[in-house]
């Protein structure tokens, strides 16, 4: 009965529990506090998307597409010839320059940079398919934005229609995208916005299309 | 549960419900197994019945330590901390995305950052030519329009004065010696091309193969095919903006050693052409 015998390590004896029981659950407890703390603080996965999610990659490559439509809006506004072209264009590139502005701070909220080297549309599924000659959908090629920059007279208008109906569709479909993936409050708040705006200014614009001289 | 030694049966486990040392270990039956319980040796632990427990060496006082739970924790512990890690290890490591991007363009090998080594840049506005100090300009005063920046590829010069106006917009500028190859051209295109808050012109008798600007950085790298040359425009552009709501869209697209003069501006940007 007394023979001495090695000990053994055992799990959860009812002995140990005062002692080496308190102290597990203590340095469990810790432990949990220390990871739920730090993924808390430094932004982790979790409470805002991630640098590869679909709501980053929707904000970054909006923003480029809205970039393109706020030139061409520009140049609406600066040298449509009927008054309707004018407004909706300056409309259009205040619109889009707001919600650039609007995308960019969620990157920055969300602790992640404004660039990636994501390829475009990576962030949608049948993103690469949807990509024509390298750009996003409805995207104006340069040529076809320098024939805009170089137009005059009533050819702006009759460009600016067409090359912004494009780029509205293409926006919607981009829209979609991140309507179908996302749960963030903000993201589909604005992106619902942007949606119900784009198709209201398609249909203004097949309006004005009719009355170019 | 609990391991006994192999050289003993199981026994019946004693629920002591008193401070009283098990006088003799595996005497009563229990409802449970487990191992033997204490010896004469072991100190009882106060208060709630200690469990089964088999005997040890008589000069083990104090029962010794249960290392189980502690090598259990402890286990536990390392595997989330190893999990948390590899998750975070991405944007943790160095020029990673949860760096800020003056962290990330520090860490370029080669940049010079002329905000932080004293250099003055003004950003006044001049219709005037300007002298700058840097080949390419890194900042200073600059003309009212800028030069458009949405991946633009200039086949020529194109004046420092607009080019200095849209590193203040944010762009990164990619300029390289006139005399390069044409194939070396078009591998720097494909770096730019369509890239928004990006442009790409020759600049006669620079002193490296690629010079990359951004306000108040400069990269200058010698094979087209360097990587720093990706890794300074995913730092910079838009980022190394002095103002970050301004565009790159618009601006003056034409080539040119000297900017537009106002009058030229007037005529280009004069309203209702």
């Amino acid at each position: 009965m007394t023979t001495p015998e090695p000990r053994r390590f055992t799990l959860f004896s009812t002995t140990g529990l005062s002692i080496t029981m308190v102290l597990g659950l203590v340095l469990g407890l810790v432990l949990t506090l220390v990871v739920g703390l730090s993924s808390g603080i430094l932004g982790l996965r979790g409470s805002t998307p991630g640098d590869t999610s679909a709501e980053a990659g929707f904000a970054r490559d909006m923003s480029l597409h809205h970039a393109q439509a706020v030139a061409m809006g520009m140049i609406a506004y600066d040298r449509g010839t009927t008054v309707t072209v004018r407004t909706i264009g300056g409309d259009i590139a205040v619109t889009q320059q707001g919600q650039i502005g609007i995308m960019s701070q969620w990157l920055r909220d969300w602790g992640l940079n404004i660039n990636s080297s994501a390829q475009p549309m990576a962030w949608m599924p049948d993103g690469q398919g949807a990509l024509e000659d390298g750009l996003m959908p409805g995207m104006a090629t340069p040529d076809e934005m320098a024939a805009l920059e170089n137009a005059r007279g009533p050819e702006v208008d009759r460009l600016f229609i067409k090359m912004m109906i494009k780029h509205h569709l293409g926006g919607i479909h981009m829209v979609d995208g991140v309507l179908k993936q996302s749960g963030d409050e903000d993201v589909l708040w604005l992106a619902n916005s942007m949606k119900a705006g784009q198709q209201k200014e398609i249909r203004d614009l097949q309006a004005a299309e009719k009355s170019i001289p | 549960m609990s391991i006994s030694t192999p050289s003993e049966p199981k026994n019946p486990s004693v629920v002591k419900v008193s401070g009283k040392p098990a006088a003799k270990p595996g005497a009563k039956p229990g409802t449970k197994t487990g191992t033997k319980t204490g010896t004469k040796a072991q100190v009882p632990t106060k208060g709630k019945g200690g469990g089964p427990r088999k005997p040890v060496t008589p000069v083990k006082v104090g029962g010794g330590r249960n290392w189980g739970p502690i090598a259990l924790f402890t286990i536990v512990g390392v595997i989330a901390v190893g999990i948390i890690g590899y998750a975070a290890w991405p944007s943790f490591k160095p020029g990673g995305t949860a760096y800020s991007w003056q962290d990330r363009a520090a860490a370029i090998d080669g940049i010079v950052n002329f905000r932080d080594n004293g250099t003055k840049l003004v950003a006044e506005h001049d219709w005037a030519p300007q002298k700058y100090e840097q080949n390419p300009p890194i900042g200073g005063k600059h003309s009212p329009v800028w030069q458009q920046c949405m991946g633009n590829i200039y086949d020529a010069p194109i004046p420092n004065e607009h080019a200095v106006h849209s590193l203040e917009h944010g762009a990164a500028w990619l300029a390289y010696r006139s005399d390069l190859p044409a194939s070396e051209v078009e591998t720097l295109k494909s770096k730019i091309n369509g890239k928004q808050f990006t442009m790409m012109s020759p600049v006669e008798g620079l002193d490296s193969k690629v010079s990359m600007q951004a306000w108040g950085y400069q990269l200058k790298v010698n094979d087209v095919n360097d990587g720093r040359i990706a890794t300074f425009i995913e730092a910079l552009a838009k980022n190394a903006s002095l103002e970050p709501e301004a565009g790159c869209t618009t601006g003056n697209t034409a080539t040119g050693t000297t900017p537009l003069t106002e009058q030229q501006a007037q005529q280009r940007f004069g309203g209702q052409g």
